[in-house]
């Protein structure tokens, strides 16, 4: 049905099925197929059901999901690329949505009752949702709903700088990135909805190029009907600071009198922070080798590090970075929808479409550490109340030898990371 | 205007030093806001800064200009630019009077058309404190050339000072133009506003070097120099 390795994502309206956009793939599947996917999702409602999920006996993956009664999104994998897993799609799906709502408003997406207008409009939310197709990503947010975060040397400090920056600018909300992924973030920041923190440093991941931005968005569950204002600048390239505000400042105000004043005196400090895009721990914290790769994610907070590029002399034989990137995501996957299905997990899925079965059917407990041994890498994943820690090793590793690896490197990374 | 700067200056071999510190083997540098261009202290040279506001129609090639002119990859499909973005670029310029040598520091405003109509501080974030605007037209839009006389009465603001110039875009698709050359002199004639071609063209995705875009750039250093001679002796 669709080019190899491809996923696409196609859009439509709830009522009608007049497709509004299509996007990923070269090649867009031919409207009749369009049609007939949207006919069968209107089929069941008809009947009463909810079509939600099939997959064909090749692997190739369709998942339907009706938002606010006004648009359906149809994820469609082709079956070449046999791993594209579930959730990832059910995460596109719902990552888009709140995308199209962060650049539209919630109010323009509900009364679309120009279809045209609403098609023209939607090209604006290309990029984003394009951003969230290509998986071609460093970081996991977009899987995880938590943010990717890097932790840099001298934390107070920018701390510190960002949040006299951002009360300057009128704003609780201010956050400092590198490549889209968190340095540090003010208080309120880590209070928006985590969905909300992962779309926003993806945005700013996209507005790479341009220097500085005023860009009125709406926030999918905070405020979609009222927008505000995201201040962006750039202070180096690869490194963003921007502000959540209400009508003041202006961007030139901001740029002319703010931007230099509190950042030239750490430029430094955000020099050694460019360094941490690969990595995302100080060099400082030194992990033992075999490590290929690993996820933190800090689970209260709902924050994340995850890094492929520990091992500096990894040997010729392990596998390449890109390809690490997809175990450990895969590796996230298989746990989250086999063993650690968290709690609040659980509720969400629940909520969001009532129809899941209970899953660790045949596990009357919650599992704490699991490993896997394949002919690519070894890795180990253990829970605590407090963390998740997913550790992705060579296969020179002794079994054995795993969970006192993956114990040992979760205290130090606790210990230099207070993450 | 017309005999302040050294037009091409790009191409002289006196320049060589200047050029290397905005751009290294035909790749334009990048540069943040904390950041400019460092020159060693015997060739040091005053920065000046200006605000240029690029304003047309949706669809009518201005992200695509921002850029161009910026050295970075234009892309090749219109995505609808959300709010406000500002693209720097850093020009060196050689006066012809004396030879002194300034790197012009040009911010680039661009708006999406379609957001400036949803969102009403846009337009005047762009237009407050403008130095100059850049009004753009397609060659392949009629309607987008036939809006410059009315966008041209109309904007005498931001200010009368306000430099403007127009630019045609997708001149390269002249199979399809709308616009012809007699047209085109008797626009600039009419209103004595200097049209120019958007450098390169060809649609072409990818980088323009600094052959491509010096016209403009040198064009616009020269008007906006001039405007503030003419504002310094009055
Ligand atoms: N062939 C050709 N195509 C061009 C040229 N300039 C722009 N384009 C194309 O025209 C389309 C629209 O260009 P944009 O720069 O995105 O348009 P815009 O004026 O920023 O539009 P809005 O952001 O919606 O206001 C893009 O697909 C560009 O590649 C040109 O000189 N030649
Ligand atoms: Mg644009």
């Amino acid at each position: 049905m669709l080019q190899g390795g491809s996923v696409q994502l196609l859009c439509l309206t709830a009522s009608s099925g007049v497709p509004l956009f299509c996007r990923g793939a070269t090649r867009p599947l031919p409207f009749s197929i369009i049609g007939s996917l949207n006919g069968v999702h209107m089929f069941g409602g008809g009947q009463g059901t909810v079509l939600s999920s099939c997959v064909t006996d090749r692997g190739g993956r369709v998942l339907w999901r009706v938002f606010h009664d006004t648009v359906v999104l149809i994820a469609v994998s082709s079956q070449e690329s046999g791993a594209v897993s579930e959730l990832r799609l059910r995460r596109l799906l719902e990552n888009s949505w709140n995308a199209m709502v962060l650049v539209l408003g919630l109010d323009e997406l509900a009364s679309a009752r120009n279809v045209e207008r609403l098609k023209r409009d939607l090209r604006s939310c290309y990029r984003l949702i394009d951003a969230f197709l290509e998986g071609e990503w460093d970081g996991m947010g977009d899987l995880m709903h938590c943010a990717d975060c890097v932790v840099p040397l001298q934390p107070a400090l920018l701390q510190e700088v960002l949040d006299s920056f951002a009360h300057a600018a009128d704003s609780e909300f201010g956050c400092l990135l590198t490549h889209g992924k968190i340095i540090v973030a003010t208080e309120k920041w880590w209070r928006l909805a985590p969905q909300e923190v992962v779309l926003l440093s993806a945005l700013v991941r996209t507005l790479d190029g341009t220097i500085s931005r005023d860009y009125p968005v709406f926030l999918p569950q905070g405020s979609p009907t009222v927008p505000h204002r995201l201040l962006c600048f750039q202070l180096l390239p690869g490194l963003d600071v921007c502000v959540l505000c209400g009508p003041s400042p202006s961007l030139q105000k901001a740029e002319s009198e703010l931007v230099v004043q509190f950042w030239s005196p750490v430029i430094d400090t955000l020099h050694g922070c460019l360094a941490l895009r690969d990595r995302c721990l100080p060099s400082s914290v030194t992990l033992q080798h075999g490590i290929l790769g690993l996820l933190l994610i800090n689970r209260e907070s709902r924050r994340a590090i995850s890094t492929v590029h520990l091992w500096a002399g990894a040997p010729a034989d392990v596998p390449l970075p890109a390809r690490r990137r997809e175990l450990l995501r895969a590796l996230y996957t298989l746990a989250i929808t086999r063993y650690f299905l968290a709690e609040d997990a659980q509720e969400e899925h629940r909520s969001v479409d009532g129809l899941e079965e209970d899953f660790p059917a045949g596990f009357s407990h919650q599992p704490v550490q699991f490993y896997l041994a394949t002919d690519e890498c070894k890795c180990f994943a253990l829970q605590t109340p407090q963390h998740q820690l997913y550790l992705l090793t060579s296969v020179t590793v002794p079994t054995f030898a795993l969970r006192s690896l993956a114990t040992r490197t979760l205290s130090t990374l606790l210990s230099h990371t207070g993450f | 205007p017309g005999s302040l700067v050294v037009l091409d200056w790009h191409r002289c071999a006196d320049s060589k030093e200047h050029f290397s510190r905005i751009q290294r083997r035909n790749v334009r540098k990048r540069f943040g806001l904390l950041e400019a261009p460092v020159l060693r202290p015997l060739l040091a040279a005053d920065t000046v800064s200006y605000k240029i506001f690029l304003s047309g129609k949706s669809g009518v090639g201005k992200t695509a200009l921002a850029a161009r002119l910026a050295g970075l990859p234009v892309p090749s499909m219109h995505h609808e630019t959300t709010g406000v973005q500002t693209t720097v670029v850093f020009w060196p310029v050689k006066l012809r009077e004396n030879g002194r040598v300034l790197f012009f520091r040009l911010q680039l405003w661009d708006c999406g058309e379609n957001t400036l109509r949803r969102f009403d501080h846009l337009l005047p974030a762009c237009t407050e404190q403008a130095d100059a605007v850049l009004l753009l037209f397609s060659f392949t839009d009629r309607t987008s050339f036939d809006d410059l006389s009315s966008h041209l009465t109309r904007s005498s603001s931001p200010s009368a000072s306000t430099v403007r110039l127009v630019v045609g875009t997708k001149f390269d698709l002249f199979m399809h133009t709308d616009v012809t050359e007699r047209e085109l002199r008797e626009f600039q004639q009419a209103w004595g506003v200097p049209v120019f071609r958007v450098p390169g063209g060809a649609g072409a995705p990818g980088v323009a070097g600094l052959a491509e875009v010096a016209p403009l750039l040198d064009a616009l250093a020269e008007h906006l120099w001039h405007r503030d001679v003419l504002a310094a002796q009055s």
